[in-house]
C-alpha cells in the first residue's frame, strides 16, 4: 500500500510538472523573440520554388516574409499606400502605353550577399517565358515584346500592344510577380523542377529552419536587414528575431492556442470565437476595437447569378430576388451582426468608402426603379445603423455612436425589403402566383438552388441559408446545394443557378477596378459548361461595361477620370444588377498583444495583418516587444 | 504440408484478387472526382492576382501538360499500375512536383506509431477488463466499470477528442494540442525528441483508446460469458481446478481466437489513418494527408493512400488466413 501511495504521489507531482513543459512551446528559440503566426499544413515542405507550381500562392511565410518586387499597394489605403519598392520611383509609360520604363534602387542585396540588379528581373521575365508553366509566364508571353537593361538600374519593357496596367504585375496587393535570383537558377538545368531549398531572401528575414511534416517554418531576421527594401524604411532593428508560421489545427485548436499565448497571430476564426476571445481575454487586439472586431478584405461576398440561365437572365428577376432579402436577418443569421454591408459593387474596404461609398450616397438614395407599376427608390440609407442598434443590447459598450465609425463598422446602406415591389418586379416579368408558390412564365414553379462552399466558409453558408429562407418564405422554393470542395469547379463551369461566392476584389488601397473588371470583358466569357476565366463567374456581359473597360484600359493608373469611371460602373451595378452584393468578407484575425504591440488596426491601418497577405511583413517590422511580457 | 500449401495458394490467389478490385476501383472513384487538380492549381495561383483571363488560359494548358492528366483513362489507369508495381505513385497534383511516395513516408510513421500503440492499448485493456468483467459476473467493481466503459463507446471521436482537448490544452494545460512534436526540434532517436513525441502524442492516442476500448470490452465480455457455462468449464470448476487457472487456461484462452483475428484487422487498417483524431489534434498522420488530397482533387496522393490501406488490409486478411491453421487445428485445409 505504501508503494502504491508513492507512485500515486509520483504521478501527481509529474502531471503538475507537466504544464511548466507545455509552456516551451518552441526548442531553441525565446518565446519572446518570436511571432507566432497561423499558417498552413504544407505537403509540399521541401519546396521553396514560389515561381513554379507547388509553390506559386505559398503562405508558409516564404512570400510574405523573403521576396521582393518593384512595386506595393497597402490594401488599407491612406496617403502612402503606394510604396515604392525594389524600384525607386512609379512606373514610367510611354504616351501610347507600349513601353514601361522602371528604375531599380541600389544597395539592396540576397541573403547570400549578392547584389540585386536589373539583370535578376530581366532574369525574371525571360526565364519565365521560355519555361511555360511557371507562375507568370504566360502573363509575361503574352505581353513583353522585349525588355532591355540600357544600365545596372534600369530596366525598359516593350509591350505586344498597349496595357496601361502592366506594371501591376510587379504590384503587389496579396502577390505578384516576385523576383528570382539570377545567380541561384542559372546554374539550375530547369526552373520548374528546382526545389530551391534553402531559398535566398531578398526581403528581410531568411529561412532557419522547418518541418519537413509541413507543419510550421520557422523565418530568422537577417544579419544585413538593413540592405533590403524594407530595411531601409526602418529606423532601428525589428523588434521580431523569429517568424514562426505554425499550423494550429481546428479553429477550437487555434482560440485555446491564444488563449495558452503559444499563437500570436490568427488568420480567420469564426464569429463566435471572435466574440469569446473578446470577452475573455483582454489581452487581445482587433482590426476594430469594438464590436464587430474584423477585418474587412477586399472581397464583396454577394448573390452571384448564372446569367446565362433563365430567369436570372432577367433583370427585374434579379431585382425582385434582391428586395426580397432583409439583409439585416442576413448579417445577423450569418456573422451575427457583425457585418460590412455593401450595396454598391465594390467592397466597402480601404479607401472604397471615401473613393466611392461617401460620394455615392446622395446619387444611391435617389436611385429610382421601375417596378412596372410605379417607381420606386429602393435604398436605405440607414439599414447598417438598424443593423448596429439590434446588436447593441448585446454589446452594450462596444457599438459607437458616432455615424462615421458606425459606417466604418457596419456599412452605409442597402436596400429596403419591399415584397410588394418584388411582387410587381416579377409579375412585370411574367410570373405568376399560385397560392404562395410564384409560378414561372412557362407555368413551372420558380425554384432557386443557392450554391454554398459549405464549411470552407461558414459565414457565406450561413448568409445563403438564411437568403434561401427568405425567398422560401416569399413563394420561391429555394434550396440551399452545399458544394464543398467542388465549389471552385462548379462555379467556372457555370453548374449553378445562384451562388453566395464573391467575383469582385479590388486592389483595397487604389480606387482603380482594373483589378477586377478588366477580366469582365465580353470577349473573355465562355458558354455555360466550359471554364470561365477567374472573376466573371456570373457571365455578365453589357456593351456599356465594355466600353468602361475599353476606356479603363486607356486611362494612366493613378489618372483622377479612374475614380469617376468607377462611379459608372458602380451605377451600372446597381441598374443592372448582374449579383446581389452582400458586405465584405468579414476577417476574424485575433491578435494577442501578450509578447507583441503594435498590430494595425483601423486606426492605425499601416499594413494588412492577415498572415497570408504578403503585406504583412510591414506589420512584423513595426511590432514591438511588449515589456510585461514573461519573461523566458 | 501438401494441403498447407495448396490453402496458401488459394488464399494468395484471394489475397491478389482484393488488391487487384480495391485498387482498381479507387483508381476508378479518384479519376471520377469533380475536382480537377489543374483547376485547383490555377486557382491558386489566380486567386490573389490581377489575372488576365488569356494568361489563366495558356497557363491552364501548361499545367496540363505538365501533371499528365491529358491521357485517357485506360492509359492513365496501366501508367498507374506501372509505377504502383515499381512502388511509384508519380508526382503529388497539389504539391507538384513532390513524389507522391515522398509524402506518404513522411506521414506513415506518425500514424502506424499513432494508431499501432493506440490499437493495442485498447485491445490489451478493453480484453483483460472484458474477460475479468465476464468471469466475474456478479463482482461490483466490474458492473462499474463495465458501465463506465459502455458510455464512453457510443461518443462520438470528435466529442471525446474535442473533450479532452478542451479540459488538458485549456482548462488544466498540461499537455500540447496541436501537431507531432515540438516546434524546431531536430527529429531523431534523442531522448528530447522522443519525449516530446510521446507527449504530443498523449492526447490522440488516448482519444483512440477511450473510443476503442468499449468495442472489445463487450465483444470479450460475452464471449467469456459464453464460455463460462461451457461444460469443459464446468467440469474444471468441479473437478477442483483453481479459479485463476480456469479462468486464464479454460476460459480467456479460447476466447482470444475472434479477438486476436479483429485485432490483425484493426492493425491492417492503421494505413488507412485516424483522419478524425488527426484533424482535432493537427497529427501529421496519413489521414490527414488522404482528407487534404480529396480536397485539392490530388488523385495521384489519395490513390497513394487508398493504395496503402487496401494491400495493408489485404495482407492482414491473408496472414490471418494462413496462420490460423497453425494455431487452431479446427480450420480445414485444402
Amino acid at each position: 500500500m505504501r508503494l502504491f501511495k508513492k507512485i500515486a504521489l509520483a504521478a501527481v507531482a509529474s502531471l503538475l510538472a507537466l504544464p511548466a513543459v507545455g509552456q516551451d512551446f518552441i526548442a531553441g528559440i525565446p518565446r519572446n523573440e518570436a511571432l507566432i503566426i497561423q499558417g498552413p499544413t504544407a505537403q509540399n515542405a521541401d519546396w521553396f520554388n514560389v515561381w513554379a507550381p507547388g509553390g506559386g500562392a505559398s503562405v508558409n511565410g516564404q512570400q510574405q516574409l523573403t521576396t521582393d518586387t518593384l512595386w506595393w499597394i497597402n490594401p488599407e489605403g491612406g496617403d502612402d499606400a503606394w510604396t515604392n519598392a525594389l524600384a525607386t520611383e512609379p512606373p514610367i509609360y510611354n504616351e501610347d502605353f507600349t513601353t514601361m520604363t522602371v528604375k531599380l534602387r541600389e544597395g539592396v542585396y540576397w541573403s547570400d550577399g549578392v547584389e540585386f540588379t536589373a539583370d535578376d528581373l530581366v532574369y525574371t521575365v525571360q526565364t519565365q517565358i521560355d519555361h511555360p508553366g511557371m507562375g507568370w509566364s504566360a502573363a509575361f508571353s503574352l505581353n513583353v515584346a522585349s525588355i532591355e537593361s540600357p544600365d545596372r538600374n534600369t530596366v525598359i519593357f516593350t509591350l505586344k500592344a498597349p496595357n496601361s496596367r502592366f506594371h501591376t504585375l510587379f504590384t503587389v496587393r496579396w502577390n505578384a510577380a516576385w523576383i528570382m535570383p539570377k545567380h541561384i537558377f542559372e546554374k539550375v538545368e530547369d526552373p520548374l523542377a528546382f526545389n530551391n531549398n534553402p531559398p535566398v531572401s531578398l526581403s528581410a528575414y531568411v529561412l532557419n529552419s522547418y518541418d519537413k511534416g509541413g507543419n510550421w517554418a520557422i523565418w530568422k531576421l537577417r544579419d544585413d536587414w538593413q540592405r533590403t527594401t524594407i530595411g531601409m524604411l526602418q529606423d532601428k532593428a525589428p523588434d521580431v528575431k523569429y517568424v514562426v508560421y505554425a499550423a494550429s489545427g481546428n479553429p477550437e485548436a487555434r482560440v485555446i492556442a491564444q488563449r495558452n499565448h503559444n499563437l500570436d497571430v490568427i488568420n480567420d476564426i469564426a464569429p463566435e470565437g471572435m466574440f469569446a476571445i473578446m470577452k475573455d481575454a483582454p489581452e487581445t487586439a482587433a482590426w476594430l476595437p469594438h464590436f464587430p472586431f474584423a477585418h474587412p478584405d477586399p472581397t464583396l461576398p454577394s448573390v452571384l447569378f448564372n446569367l446565362q440561365k433563365a430567369p436570372f437572365d432577367n433583370k427585374d428577376v434579379r431585382w425582385a430576388l434582391a428586395l426580397l432579402i432583409d439583409i439585416r436577418a442576413v448579417a445577423l443569421g450569418s456573422y451575427r451582426g457583425a457585418a460590412n454591408l455593401s450595396a454598391l459593387g465594390v467592397p466597402p474596404t480601404g479607401s472604397a468608402p471615401e473613393n466611392y461609398f461617401v460620394p455615392m450616397q446622395d446619387w444611391l438614395t435617389n436611385f429610382e426603379l421601375n417596378t412596372g407599376t410605379r417607381t420606386i427608390k429602393p435604398y436605405d440609407p440607414t439599414i447598417a445603423t438598424q443593423l448596429a442598434g439590434m446588436v447593441r443590447n448585446q454589446w452594450p459598450d462596444q457599438i459607437p455612436t458616432d455615424e462615421a465609425a458606425l459606417q466604418r463598422s457596419f456599412g452605409f446602406g442597402w436596400w429596403k425589403q419591399d415584397v410588394q415591389a418584388a411582387t410587381e418586379l416579377l409579375q412585370k416579368a411574367g410570373f405568376t402566383k399560385n397560392g404562395n408558390q410564384w409560378m414561372k412564365p412557362d407555368g413551372t414553379p420558380f425554384e432557386i438552388r443557392v450554391m454554398v462552399e459549405g464549411d470552407a466558409i461558414p459565414t457565406l453558408a450561413r448568409a445563403g441559408t438564411a437568403i434561401a429562407q427568405q425567398w422560401s418564405q416569399n413563394g420561391i422554393k429555394a434550396t440551399v446545394d452545399v458544394a464543398g470542395p467542388t465549389n471552385g469547379q462548379r462555379l467556372g463551369t457555370g453548374d449553378f443557378e445562384t451562388a453566395i461566392y464573391w467575383t469582385v476584389e479590388t486592389w483595397g488601397g487604389h480606387p482603380d477596378l482594373s483589378f477586377f473588371l478588366d477580366s469582365y470583358r465580353s470577349d473573355f466569357i465562355k458558354p455555360t459548361g466550359e471554364i470561365q476565366p477567374p472573376r466573371n463567374l456570373q457571365r455578365w456581359q453589357d456593351p456599356r461595361l465594355d466600353a468602361l473597360i475599353d476606356r479603363n484600359r486607356t486611362l494612366d493608373f493613378d489618372s483622377p477620370e479612374v475614380v469617376a469611371l468607377g462611379i459608372d460602373y458602380l451605377k451600372l451595378v446597381v441598374e443592372e444588377m448582374p449579383m446581389i452584393p452582400l458586405m465584405a468578407y468579414n476577417k476574424f484575425a485575433p491578435l494577442d498583444t501578450t509578447y507583441w504591440t503594435g498590430y494595425p488596426s483601423a486606426e492605425n491601418p499601416y499594413a494588412a495583418s492577415g498572415p497570408n497577405w504578403s503585406n504583412v511583413r510591414y506589420m512584423i517590422v513595426a511590432l514591438e516587444a511588449n515589456p510585461n511580457a514573461p519573461k523566458p | 504440408m501438401n494441403g498447407f500449401l495448396i490453402y496458401v495458394a488459394k488464399r494468395f490467389g484471394q489475397f491478389v484478387f482484393v488488391v487487384v478490385t480495391g485498387v482498381t476501383l479507387a483508381f476508378l472513384i479518384a479519376h471520377f472526382s469533380p475536382v480537377d487538380p489543374v483547376e485547383q492549381t490555377l486557382s491558386l495561383v489566380t486567386s490573389f492576382g490581377a489575372t488576365d483571363p488569356r494568361s489563366v488560359e495558356i497557363l491552364r494548358q501548361s499545367l496540363r501538360e505538365l501533371y499528365g492528366t491529358d491521357g485517357s483513362l485506360i492509359e492513365q489507369y496501366f501508367l498507374f499500375w506501372s509505377r504502383v508495381v515499381r512502388g511509384d505513385f508519380g508526382p503529388s497534383l497539389s504539391a507538384f512536383p513532390t513524389p507522391v511516395m515522398t509524402i506518404i513516408s513522411r506521414a506513415l510513421p506518425w500514424t502506424i506509431g499513432l494508431l499501432t500503440l493506440a490499437t493495442i492499448i485498447a485491445w490489451v485493456v478493453g480484453n483483460t477488463l472484458g474477460a475479468i468483467a465476464g468471469y466475474f459476473r456478479d463482482s461490483r467493481v466490474m458492473k462499474v466499470v463495465g458501465l463506465f466503459v459502455m458510455a464512453l463507446q457510443p461518443i462520438p471521436t470528435y466529442i471525446s477528442g474535442l473533450t479532452l482537448l478542451i479540459v488538458f490544452g485549456f482548462l488544466w494545460p498540461i499537455l500540447p494540442i496541436s501537431g507531432g512534436a515540438q516546434l524546431n526540434l531536430e527529429p531523431g532517436f534523442t531522448w528530447a525528441y522522443i519525449t516530446s513525441v510521446i507527449q504530443y502524442g498523449t492526447l490522440p492516442a488516448l482519444t483512440l483508446v477511450l473510443v476503442g476500448i468499449g468495442g472489445w470490452f463487450i465483444s470479450m465480455r460475452s464471449l467469456v460469458s459464453n464460455i463460462v457455462t461451457d461444460d469443459h468449464v464446468v467440469y474444471a470448476e468441479l473437478g477442483g481446478v483453481s479459479s485463476r487457472t480456469v479462468f486464464s487456461q479454460y476460459v480467456a484462452r479460447n476466447a482470444m481466437l475472434p479477438q486476436v483475428t479483429g485485432l490483425a484487422l484493426s492493425l491492417g487498417n492503421v494505413f488507412g489513418g485516424a483522419v478524425i483524431v488527426e484533424f482535432i489534434f493537427n497529427y501529421p498522420g496519413i489521414g490527414k494527408l488522404m482528407v487534404a488530397g480529396i480536397y485539392a482533387g490530388d488523385y495521384s496522393l489519395v490513390l497513394g493512400v487508398t493504395t496503402f490501406s487496401v494491400i495493408a488490409v489485404a495482407v492482414a486478411v491473408f496472414l490471418i488466413d494462413i496462420t490460423y491453421p497453425l494455431i487452431d487445428p479446427r480450420v480445414k485445409l485444402g
